[in-house]
């Protein structure tokens, strides 16, 4: 009988562990917020004509894999108009030129001064990823809010490449000047 | 007269009894019978007589031998039948000779049959646990307590068997909603009710603190990992306002968790997990440095 109750235990407590968290379980989803946000950017911001044919390119400058894996994934189901999304991995400020978003990551955000110069007299909003970078060229800035992932917006960096930016975002972004 | 008249009225009961009396002995003596000679369908008829008659259903052996002959039912022909209502009439027949049985001549007997009963009981529940069958693993379970309190009176013992049911109920309730978020929601309700029930009894209970955090944790992911790339700003806040509160849930039963095992890796990863998806990324760090310095230990 001993050994009977002993065998019963076993399948019951076999069953009661979850499955650990994967931190990239919440890098993805870190990286899915933005992936909705950039996505918005795109339909709140609007770019001169000779840019609304051909692959609408976003450049991702820097090393974030889920990061650059959700974007991938994003361009693989979603349009710009008539437009297929090209996500692309930068690796020299040079090739920021031939892009319609640049988004620079953390780890290459020393690298802003640097593509500003490529992109002058070109369409391309750029996207930062650190504290400041809005007063130093930056069209838009992710930042944390309360532990929620928020944008900063510098109304004049983004026109001055010749894009025109919906109210609708500017209100609903940390406006700097 | 009046007297003579009571003497035979009295005179006609006792002999009215002792003929009951004997019908009933006799039909006690064939169930009896009956059981030895393996029919226990003969055996059954007479013995359910007997215990249903007023003049015997208070005979403690009467009892003892119709739980006996139920059990051998279930032996026979239920064991593969997880619903098998011999077993019950056996574990209630055992039940009621125990009560009946003041001169505690058949104790030893009864406990004996209703501890093999609930172990069959038990490994029944066990072996239900799945998303067709665990009601009838709920079931059981609830008849095994029961019943097992007689054989086993110690508070702590069958609360640590139900601790252990409940947790592997939970973890079930959790798998059935992993495989259909959406049409199974109601049981991630049953899993939290589950945790909760665990966690009211024993709060320093470690796999239902962690597991618990697990729960509102996905939730938490999976709410923004379902949300569609169109989702516009203002939606979007919505989703991370509600998905940082369901973090924020899950995060006093991760550091329960941590607090009585700061050693354990899935708690360290669950917390680190936890803090990065808050954006609160030092703290996240600080549990990733803790988790590769155990690492290196190791």
């Amino acid at each position: 009988m001993k050994k009977l109750l002993f065998i019963l235990v076993l399948p019951i407590l076999l069953l009661t562990q979850s499955a650990a968290i994967r931190m990239d379980q919440s890098e993805e989803a870190g990286a899915r917020i933005k992936a909705i946000y950039i996505y918005n950017f795109t339909k709140y911001i609007e770019w001169p004509d000779n840019y609304k044919s051909g692959n609408f390119v976003i450049g991702v400058y820097g090393t974030n894999i889920p990061l650059f894996n959700e974007l991938s994934k994003m361009a693989a189901s979603k349009t710009v108009g008539a437009q297929k999304l090209e996500i692309k991995s930068i690796g020299n400020p040079a090739e920021a030129a031939q892009c319609h978003i640049i988004y620079i990551l953390t780890n290459s955000s020393d690298e802003l001064p640097e593509v500003i110069k490529k992109v002058t007299g070109k369409s391309t909003l750029i996207v930062t990823d650190k504290a400041g970078l809005t007063k130093l060229g930056s069209g838009i800035n992710f930042s944390i809010v309360e532990n929620k992932q928020k944008i900063e917006l510098n109304k004049a960096n983004i026109e001055k490449y010749k894009l025109k930016v919906a109210t609708t975002l500017v209100d609903m972004s940390v406006q700097v000047k | 007269m009046l007297n003579l008249k009571r003497t035979i009225c009295f005179t006609l009961l006792l002999l009215f009894a002792t003929i009951v009396g004997k019908a009933q002995q006799r039909k006690f003596n064939a169930a009896y019978t009956f059981l030895q000679q393996g029919n226990l369908d003969s055996a059954k008829v007479n013995i359910d007589a007997v215990v249903l008659h007023p003049e015997t259903a208070g005979d403690g052996k009467s009892w003892y031998v119709r739980g006996f002959i139920y059990k051998s039912i279930y032996n026979k022909s239920e064991k593969g039948n997880k619903q098998s209502t011999s077993r019950i009439v056996a574990l209630k027949s055992f039940k009621k000779s125990i009560e009946l049985d003041t001169a505690q001549e058949n104790v030893q007997e009864n406990v004996k049959n209703i501890k093999y009963l609930c172990t069959t009981l038990y490994n029944d529940a066990g072996a239900s646990l799945d998303s067709i069958d665990y009601k009838i693993a709920i079931a059981n379970f609830d008849i095994f307590k029961e019943y097992y309190l007689l054989v086993d009176p110690t508070p702590a013992n069958i609360q640590q068997k139900d601790i252990d049911f409940t947790l592997a109920i939970a973890s079930l309730y959790t798998k059935v909603f992993e495989s259909d978020r959406k049409g199974k929601i109601e049981f991630l309700k049953l899993a939290k009710d589950a945790y909760n029930k665990i966690l009211a009894i024993d709060p320093n209970n470690i796999a239902a603190n962690y597991n618990m955090g697990i729960l509102y944790y996905n939730q938490a992911v999976n709410l923004i990992n379902q949300s569609d790339y169109d989702l516009d700003i203002v939606a979007l806040n919505d989703i991370q306002d509600n998905s940082i509160n369901l973090f924020k849930e899950s995060l006093p039963f991760m550091e329960k968790a941590y607090e009585l095992d700061p050693k354990r890796r899935e708690t360290l990863l669950g917390l680190s997990g936890i803090y990065f998806s808050l954006n609160e990324f030092d703290k996240s760090n600080m549990y990733k440095q803790k988790l590769e310095e155990i690492e290196k230990q190791k």
